[in-house]
């Protein structure tokens, strides 16, 4: 039976028996697995804290390929995030984030690059910055990564850029209506032009620098409702940990 | 041949058990049938009674049969300190050791945004109103040493923080009979942070 070896990001645990884990993995090399983590519920288990949520490992894992469970092996951490966990907020936001990767998606699907902007993302989160903005950052480059990316630079259907102050989006359609192209189209949110800006910046920005971007308040309350509602488009669910996040926002 | 229904029922009902496959509740069923008529009176009476003698108790939330447990009603427990934990069955963990002479406060499960758990599902208004009410004097927060257990700790921590009682967190590090070898790097890290003065 062939050894993976690789790192990956702890998404999820759940306990299989008295003594067992069942973990999922978000890894580089081979996409999200889930393995049988033997023993780990023991205090004296060799496996430690490296199967905690958010914890970036160094992971070795058995079984046969393309099989839906697989074994632990090994694990040693790389990085446990311990700043991200010692803050109520940064530890809500992070929990979204991995919700959010865990959802979108599927087993077996390798993506070394949503794998890197993902712990990126971990890294760049700090009590010390206002998360809300990474979190929009994340919202839409994870969609992009995965190939939602929203059509934001021409209108859908006549290719013209918009002229007009404002300009119609469709969650359907995954992209914008300029004014002249409206009627009769199903567009279910409007967006000023301003803040169609800011989206375009946001899915280009260097994840080092994101903290130096400055947004007005009523442009950050629409970028929150456009993401999260692109994001209920594409799940077609709300997420567990969303309105948690939202509730220990609004009390701390 | 079929087998008979009443044994059938008895096997899907054993099957429900956690942990408890095909072949295991079929084994348990057959020695059930097996053995004495009185031994298989007691197991139903047992179940019966655990269903409907149990109640949780008002003031820590612990289960018993008397309302307020045993451990409330003592006057001989120090009521300034309170040891909060995740489950009913962790206030008998905790009972084995018997070192601790306060009282407990169950939270009925820990803040898990992953399973849409918030602090809301939690009996953290009865442990307000116990700490608001006077006369405590500290916490000590026994949650598991886990992202949800430690979650829990800090929303508890911030809760409290305005009343003025002391608020302390279990120890975390090597386990007795453990190898520093073998341990990983956050258990060591945490180890050190909550080494104690020898001298």
């Amino acid at each position: 039976m062939p050894l993976f070896r690789t790192r990956a990001l702890v998404l999820r645990v759940h306990y299989l028996s008295d003594t067992d884990k069942l973990v999922t993995f978000y890894t580089e090399r081979y996409g999200k697995i889930k393995a049988v983590a033997k023993g780990a519920r023991r205090i004296k288990s060799k496996f430690g804290a490296s199967l905690e949520p958010l914890t970036l490992i160094s992971l070795i894992y058995f079984g046969k390929e393309h099989q839906s469970l697989y074994r632990v092996n090994q694990c040693d951490i790389v990085e446990f995030h311990q700043t991200v966990r010692d803050s109520l907020a940064t530890c809500f936001y992070a929990l979204y984030f991995i919700d959010l990767l865990d959802s979108l998606t599927a087993e077996g699907q390798t993506d070394p690059n949503l794998f890197m902007f993902v712990t990126s993302t971990l890294e760049s989160l700090t009590p010390e910055q206002n998360p809300e903005l990474l979190c929009r950052i994340y919202e839409l480059r994870i969609l992009a990564l995965l190939g939602y990316k929203p059509r934001l630079e021409q209108c859908v259907k006549c290719g013209q850029f918009p002229r007009s102050h404002w300009v119609g989006f469709s969650y359907n359609s995954q992209g914008i209506y300029c004014a002249p192209c409206l009627d009769g189209n199903p567009v279910e949110t409007r967006i000023n032009l301003g803040t169609l800006q800011y989206l375009k910046k946001l899915l280009t920005l260097d994840l080092n620098r994101w903290s130096r971007l400055k947004i007005p308040k009523g442009s950050e309350e629409e970028l929150e409702q456009f993401t999260h509602r692109l994001i209920l488009a594409r799940l077609g669910r709300e997420l567990k940990s969303y309105p948690l996040l939202k509730q220990i926002i609004h009390n701390y | 041949m079929k087998r008979p229904s009443v044994l059938t029922d008895l096997i899907q009902e054993l099957k429900r058990l956690p942990g408890i496959g095909q072949k295991t509740a079929e084994r348990l069923s057959f020695f059930i049938m097996r053995g004495e008529k009185l031994r298989a009176e007691k197991l139903s009476a047992a179940i019966t009674n655990v269903k409907e003698k149990i109640v949780l108790c008002s003031q820590c939330h612990g289960i018993t049969e008397r309302n307020p447990c045993d451990i409330c009603s003592d006057e001989r427990r120090d009521r300034s300190l309170i040891c909060v934990v995740e489950e009913p069955h962790d206030v008998y963990v905790l009972e084995n050791v018997g070192e601790f002479k306060g009282v407990y406060h169950v939270l009925m499960g820990v803040i898990s945004p992953l399973d849409g758990i918030g602090p809301g599902e939690l009996t953290l208004d009865g442990l307000k109103a116990r700490v608001e009410a006077g006369g405590v004097k500290e916490i000590i927060i026994a949650t598991n040493p886990d992202l949800e257990g430690d979650a829990t700790a800090i929303y508890i921590a911030k809760l409290l923080k305005a009343n003025g009682v002391k608020l302390s967190r279990i120890a975390r590090g090597v386990p007795v009979g453990g190898d520093i070898e073998y341990a990983d790097t956050v258990t060591l890290q945490k180890a050190l942070e909550g080494r104690t003065d020898m001298g």
